[in-house]
């Protein structure tokens, strides 16, 4: 297609969504809340039992005899590793699907439910067994510790029902495809297939570990498990679901934030190709979760790893393109010499804030994922505390503190009410308190791991270790700060419930930005997932083919399964 | 407007110097972790 032809393309669907969809329709509303609660509900149980995690850390409160820390553990890492995420990313997606491409038909809206029936159904077995003590092996699962099969059983219908979702999305954006040929998709649908797009070939591996090695196990219909193979199955999965898990916040930062601070979207080429190299270097990179494993050929971890750090470029692409965002509309609003524009930005909305801190956040929890991913430094931090305070900085505040931010104005879209202007002031509230509560408890884990101390362990003096006793102020700083977060949490939750039953009915908007009328025209080949699929598919093939084949060559008897809880 | 005053206020010097503030950070990291790595190992 010629350029001229693109651009009027480009401008007529900006104007043509702009009419025609601006609202989502409430029958998508629906199934987008039923999402949306769900996840709300896991975020508060789960900071629950972060609270009790710190205070049982910092040696000063023990757990009453009935619960293990361990069972605390599982419940936290599953309800917010993976159900809050998982159902936040489906609702969320249905209703920007809905919003971008135009309401879903009958049939897909009917698909969307079948979704989420089924991994709510999922959710509950799961949950059934974490809470009778019969799966406390953490939320990666890791064999040999074994638990109930029903707790397998019920994650992997979590993660059907979440295809069913994805589906539904996918759908709507190839109807409008259809319907619209010839022209740039909207971006935020374009995105969000691109995510479920990663999130089906990554699952496919967790899928094969779970239905073909654990639940056999598990059931006892075979004695012994290849432990090395469900490791490197589960992580092949498990990188890419931290993208997963990321790309609806890119989704966020991209296409509302221009929205909401007046601006507009740098570049919707910048923003499309970004995620097609995320898509592509998402899951041929999952070794980097084993460097210490043994029975791996280095010469594949050290590949992976060359493979990881090509995600530098999407990333530093996206810190570029919001910068420029930023400065472009502060300096339309006047602000002055390098970062006089730093000053326009709307402090005082939520809509920004929340988001910005997460994007702050994110900086140096990037920065300390380098070094967890440099093959030999990884030596430095593996299984420390080091490694919770990365990725509660990436994902329980960059990507959850834009989860939570967004909820706030988009429940009151989707059920007709408003963010009342005090409500904005308390989600402000919120974003600082999660800034400090965080800086002090990630702050104090990066530096007790950097001091030796291990994550996934209760209080322990370790028989009265003179290291372990380096480690105990920083695990009193972790408990002030982790009590800080559950603060917040409880006022996020007092948030959720005003704005979903209580607050003035109105019209609460869902920003979407539009792309700045200088920027070049996106060229199709960016969204042609063929051409990108199959690069997808042959990288994930070099990467994994030799390792699996000689995981699979060499595997020594297998491993019968334990439960040491 | 001027056209003199548009081009001073319209550029990205500050995103450019955002981003090497990003990848400064990166490498900060990693060289404090380097450091401690080859002070133990
Ligand atoms: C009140 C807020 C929070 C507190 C106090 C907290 C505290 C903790 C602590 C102390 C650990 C490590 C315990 C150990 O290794 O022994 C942990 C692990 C974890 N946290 Fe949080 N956290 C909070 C919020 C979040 C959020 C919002 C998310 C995700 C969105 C999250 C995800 C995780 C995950 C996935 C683990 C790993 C579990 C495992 O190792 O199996 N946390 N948290
Ligand atoms: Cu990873």
């Amino acid at each position: 297609m010629t350029t001229a032809t693109k651009e009027t393309t480009q401008s007529t669907i900006t104007t043509s969504v702009k009419e025609k969809i601006e609202k989502v329709d409430r029958r998508d509303a629906k199934l987008a809340l039923a999402h949306i609660y769900v996840a709300f509900i896991a975020l508060f149980l789960g900071g629950i039992a972060g609270l009790l995690q710190v205070l049982v850390r910092s040696g000063s409160f023990d757990l009453p005899s009935f619960i293990n820390y361990y069972q605390v553990l599982t419940v936290h890492g599953v309800l917010l590793g993976l159900v809050l995420t998982t159902f936040f990313i489906m609702g969320f997606q249905a209703a920007g699907v809905s919003r971008s491409c135009g309401t879903f038909t009958d049939k897909q809206r009917a698909i969307g439910w079948a979704g989420f029936w089924v991994s709510t159904v999922g959710l509950v077995a799961a949950a059934a067994m974490i809470l009778t003590n019969e799966a406390s092996v953490l939320y990666t699962f890791y064999a040999p510790l074994q638990a109930h099969w029903i707790y397998y059983l019920g994650l992997a219908l979590v993660i059907v029902g979440s295809w069913l979702s994805s589906l539904a999305q996918v759908m709507r954006f190839n109807q409008w495809r259809k319907e619209h040929k010839g022209q740039t998709t909207p971006l935020l649908g374009f995105m969000v297939v691109v995510n479920n797009f990663l999130w089906f070939v990554a699952t496919l591996g967790v899928a094969v570990e779970v239905l073909v090695q654990l639940i056999p196990w598990s059931l006892g219909l075979v004695e012994r498990v290849d432990v090395l193979l469900s490791r490197t199955l589960f992580w092949y999965f498990g990188h890419a679901l931290v993208y997963f898990w990321l790309l609806p916040a890119y989704m966020i930062w991209y296409v509302v934030i221009p929205k909401v601070i007046g601006g507009k979207i740098f570049s919707d080429a910048l923003a499309k190709l970004s995620f097609m190299l995320f898509l592509i270097l998402s899951v041929p990179v999952g070794l980097h979760h084993q460097f210490t494993e043994p029975g791996i050929d280095p010469l594949w971890k050290f590949i992976q790893t060359i493979l990881t750090m090509f995600v530098v470029v999407p990333s530093l692409m996206t810190a570029f393109s919001l910068f420029a965002t930023f400065e472009l509309r502060g300096r339309e609003l006047g602000g002055k010499g390098i970062f006089g524009w730093f000053k326009k930005l709307p402090w005082n909305d939520s809509r920004f804030l929340l988001p910005f801190i997460a994007m702050v956040a994110f900086i140096p929890g990037g920065a300390t994922g380098i070094v967890n991913a440099s093959y030999q430094l990884n030596e430095l931090v593996h299984n420390t505390i080091w490694v919770t305070g990365h990725f509660h900085l990436t994902v329980a505040t960059g990507v959850a503190l834009t989860y939570i931010g967004a909820a706030f104005w988009l429940i009151p879209h989707l059920n007709g009410r408003k963010l009342t202007k005090r409500a904005n002031s308390m989600a402000n509230c919120v974003g600082i308190l999660w800034a400090i509560g965080m800086a002090i408890m990630s702050g104090a884990m990066h530096v007790a791991g950097l001091l030796g101390a291990p994550r996934r362990s209760a209080y322990s003096t370790y028989g009265g270790s003179e290291q372990a006793t380096e480690w105990i102020s920083y695990q009193v700083a972790q408990a002030i700060g982790g009590s800080i977060l559950f603060i917040a949490i409880l006022i996020i939750t007092a948030l959720i419930i005003y704005v979903s039953f209580f607050a003035p009915k109105g019209e609460e908007e869902f920003p979407i930005g539009e792309v700045a009328a200088g920027s070049a025209p996106t060229p199709a080949i960016l969204e042609n997932f063929k051409v990108w699929g199959v690069i997808m598919i042959a990288v994930i093939i070099f990467a994994y083919t030799i390792p699996i084949f000689d995981i699979i060559n060499n595997s020594p008897l297998g491993s019968v399964g334990y439960k040491l809880w | 407007m001027t056209k003199q005053k548009k081009s001073s206020d319209d550029n990205l010097k500050g995103t450019l110097f955002a981003t090497f503030g990003v990848g400064l950070v990166i490498i900060i990291v990693w060289v404090y972790c380097f450091d401690l790595f080859i002070g133990r190992f």
